[in-house]
């Protein structure tokens, strides 16, 4: 029954994703950012869809079950982001609309005249992100399976709810993100709210009742403390990923963004999202509960979904699976739309915009199989890689910060330089040298070496202009 | 974008009060508050508190009549 009510769930997004737009478009900027037009409303869904994903959904729980209060490095890092984002936003918007963006890679190609950057940040902006379409593709597969116990409908999952993305996609583009977004959320919100009057209840007597339980047989969940979560991973892994969001260095940010109505309908949602971002406490506190009921070395990320089960009747039980399949489906149409939107203006460099188009709608099918054929049958291939999604994709935000300055102070040279030296450090130190970071986020260290790098070649820089400037005259 | 200016300011609380939170021994230590973990009180109070503070940031803008 749980497998029936799955599947018609993701049936359901499927078809909320083609009633996003009534006939099909053939022009690349309608179909990434909408023509520009969404109002506050809809943009407030769509930057949270970028924010509640499988992660939050089973991950946080899963998170919290295992490192408790350490998990609450993932709560503030994205108010701290849109901070940032609050006074960048009117500059940002208008630098975009003026001069046509698109992508991050038409930003730093434009601000820095370099089609090398443009598409150097392209490639690294793919690399980094498809993992992150694979773990969305990969957690609607496993959802399935936790529940079912059936691998074989977790793969069947895995294929439909794939297919309905990329169909979805395909037609609607931007608008048909925005209009499951509403449908995800929606669900999440009620699946959340179940989940943490029931669960608790059902086992502890309530919330108050989870916690004192802790409080006197794990006290050490309720501390961050020595170890592999300790205070410096909390503080460095809070400070990377409030860097990436807020420098906006993830190339799926940047579509939704860019289709803003006004800056103003930008700055009010960053100004409430924080408020809304709470909502990421409540997988937690079930996440806490699985502490006093779930064996110790259960895998973390099916806690919820374990405790859900046992205390809630299998249609409710449904309602919180179709949830979080909506939380794989939604976020990976809107990062398949980062993807295409790369590859077919800052990779593959075509100058008909009808072909542009075709190769965009190309990479989104191409993209999506990869990620589910490799999902199937390599699922670890590239969860290596998803270790750099954050840290790879972070060494962008030097680029981006001094790009948006009114006057560009630095050459692409010195920009150049910075990005490689910070990723090589990133990559030597996710699988060479994996213990000399010790608990620092290896994200930073590579962001320490590509500020110097950047500034020492700043300085070479100048000195070879004014000495060759010397010699002319 | 130009220097630092007034509207600036009010959200820069909120941040150090999340970024210190494991470093504050009152906050990063056993016991309860309201019944919950006193890390997650500390860290939802202060993530509430930038909804007055970038009201007031923005107050701040259009009191100055410019925008960065």
């Amino acid at each position: 029954m749980i497998l029936t009510f799955t599947l018609a769930g993701i049936v359901l997004i499927g078809v909320l994703g083609f009633v996003g737009r009534r006939k099909p478009v053939a022009d690349l900027a309608e179909w990434t950012v909408g023509g520009r037009r969404f109002g506050a409303l809809t943009m407030w869904f769509l930057q949270a869809g970028e924010v509640f994903t499988t992660f939050t959904f089973l991950g946080m729980a899963g998170l919290a079950f295992s490192g408790g209060v350490a998990a609450m490095y993932a709560l503030p890092y994205v108010p701290i982001a849109y901070v940032v984002l609050f006074f960048l936003a009117k500059r940002l918007w208008t630098l975009g609309k003026e001069r046509g963006y698109l992508t991050q890679g038409d930003f730093l190609e434009d601000r820095y005249s370099s089609r090398a950057l443009g598409t150097l940040s392209a490639v690294l902006g793919v690399v980094f992100v498809l993992p992150y379409l694979q773990l969305q593709i990969t957690g609607l597969g496993l959802i399935v399976r936790l529940v079912t116990g059936d691998s074989a409908s977790g793969t069947l999952s895995m294929v439909t709810g794939s297919v309905l993305v990329v169909a979805f996609v395909l037609w609607a583009g931007l608008r048909g993100v925005a209009a499951t977004s509403y449908f995800k959320d929606g669900i999440m919100l009620v699946a959340l709210v179940v989940l943490i009057i029931a669960v608790p209840t059902h086992f502890a007597g309530g919330i108050g009742g989870v916690f004192h339980k802790i409080e006197q047989l794990h006290p050490e969940k309720l501390i961050v403390h020595s170890g592999a979560n300790d205070h410096v991973w909390f503080v460095t892994s809070m400070l990377v990923s409030a860097i990436g969001v807020g420098l906006m260095t993830l190339p799926h940010s940047w579509p939704a963004l860019m289709s803003a109505r006004d800056p103003k309908v930008l700055r009010r949602n960053y100004t409430w999202m924080p408020v809304y971002e709470l909502s990421l406490l409540l997988p937690m506190i079930i996440g806490f509960a699985a502490i006093v009921v779930v064996p110790k070395g259960s895998d973390p990320n099916g806690v919820l979904l374990t405790l859900s089960k046992d205390a809630l009747p299998g249609w409710v039980t449904g309602v919180v699976v179709v949830a979080a399949t909506a939380t794989a489906m939604v976020p990976a149409a809107g990062i398949l739309i980062g993807i295409s939107s790369l590859v077919a203006r800052n990779i593959v460099r075509v100058r008909s915009g009808r072909k542009q188009f075709w190769i965009n709608h190309g990479t989104v099918v191409l993209a999506s199989t990869l990620a589910l054929v490799l999902g199937i049958f390599r699922p670890d291939l590239l969860a290596n890689l998803l270790l750099l999604t954050y840290s790879g994709s972070v060494q962008l935000a030097p680029a981006n910060l001094l790009g948006f300055l009114r006057r560009v102070p630095v050459g692409k040279g010195p920009v150049f330089a910075g990005l490689i030296a910070g990723e090589l450090v990133v990559i030597w130190l996710t699988f060479v040298d994996t213990h000399f970071a010790g608990t620092v986020n290896v994200g930073l260290i590579g962001l320490g070496v590509n500020v110097v790098v950047l500034g020492l070649a700043v300085v070479v820089d100048r000195f070879v202009v004014s000495a060759s400037a010397k010699e002319a005259a | 974008m130009t220097g630092v200016r007034s509207y600036h300011w009010p959200p820069v609380l909120p941040v150090l009060a999340l970024v210190l939170m494991p470093f504050l021994p009152f906050v990063n230590t056993t016991g309860l508050w309201l019944g919950l973990p006193r890390m997650m009180v500390w860290g939802a109070f202060w993530c509430l508190m930038f909804t007055p503070a970038l009201l007031l940031s923005e107050r701040l803008m259009r009191g100055r009549e410019e925008e960065p």
